[in-house]
């Protein structure tokens, strides 16, 4: 599970949108749900663009899916997207808030054509529902 | 009290694993509604299904689920990326909603990017095939949803 920029602040910036919880929080949730499904989940956060680039580079050798909430990166980074398409391992695109409510900007993800589904609006439950769709496609 | 939930199927979703199985898949209509049928079994939710070609019939649905209903999980099909109409009759209803699209549909055509009811659900789960509609219903097990989701 990977965190892009600023999601290290979540719990502290802008609660009104994000929630009170934080990235620790939705970090344990997630574990949690990972031993319920009998799978293991590593999470990272990074605020550069280059160092999601390098984690993903390397996803394919550890992982065999990613959950990414790319954070702004998500509207603009096309090395991001070529970074997702090059992996080829399935990638969920989670989002917290729904970002079709918000600024016209959020409305468009230049990652989600290649990411297999996305997920957004439900909270830190987003990373769940993806966790749970991720496995749902390893079984089928 | 058990939640009650509508899964709701907009315009050639009837056609689902008789047409473009490549995009949506070999599984009918059926086949998903007996899958959210179970996991709603499992879960201790009420299920109504409605499938409509029709728009009007689709609002008029929508409008009925207010103060009986609490949550809707819709794929509005076509009508996602251009029905004002299905917007206005979600926002009206005061209930809960998921959209779900069996496809990535951002892996597709320009015009399938914009969905105009996006911003009054809570939610978009797209790409993930028929599991899409398993996840909405789990996405409205929450209680409440919290002020700043809504």
């Amino acid at each position: 599970m990977v965190s892009g920029p600023n999601l290290n602040l979540l719990g502290q910036r802008k609660t009104s949108i994000y929630g009170m919880g934080s990235l620790e929080d939705i970090h344990k949730g997630l574990q949690s749900r990972a031993v319920e499904l009998g799978v293991e989940v590593e999470c990272y956060q990074f605020n550069s663009e280059g160092s999601i680039i390098d984690c993903l580079q390397t996803a394919p050798d550890k992982f065999e899916g990613v959950i990414i909430n790319a954070g702004a990166l998500a509207h603009y980074s096309y090395a991001l997207r070529s970074a997702i398409g090059a992996m080829l391992l399935p990638c969920v695109e989670v989002f917290i808030s729904n970002v079709h409510k918000r600024e016209e900007f959020r409305h468009k993800s230049v990652i989600a054509p290649v990411c297999v589904g996305v997920i957004g609006g439900f909270g830190k439950n987003s990373y769940v529902l993806a966790l749970e769709a991720l496995v749902n496609l390893g079984q089928m | 009290m058990s939640k009650k939930i509508a899964v709701v199927h907009g315009p050639n979703l009837n056609m689902l694993g008789l047409r473009e199985v490549g995009i949506y898949g070999g599984r009918t209509l059926d086949d998903i509604n007996a899958d959210v049928e179970q996991e709603a079994r499992r879960l201790g939710v009420e299920i109504e299904f409605f499938q409509s070609n029709t728009e009007g019939e689709l609002v008029s649905f929508i409008q009925q689920c207010r103060g009986r209903l609490d949550g809707i999980i819709l794929n509005a099909g076509a009508y996602t990326h251009y029905s004002i109409a299905l917007r206005d009759g979600i926002a009206a209803a005061q209930v809960s909603t998921v959209e779900v699209h069996i496809s990535n549909i951002f892996k597709r055509e320009a015009f399938r990017h914009l969905s105009v009811i996006a911003p009054v659900c809570i939610g978009q789960i797209c790409g993930l095939g028929s599991h899409g509609y398993i996840l909405a219903l789990r996405a409205l097990m929450v209680e409440q949803f919290e002020p700043w989701l809504v």
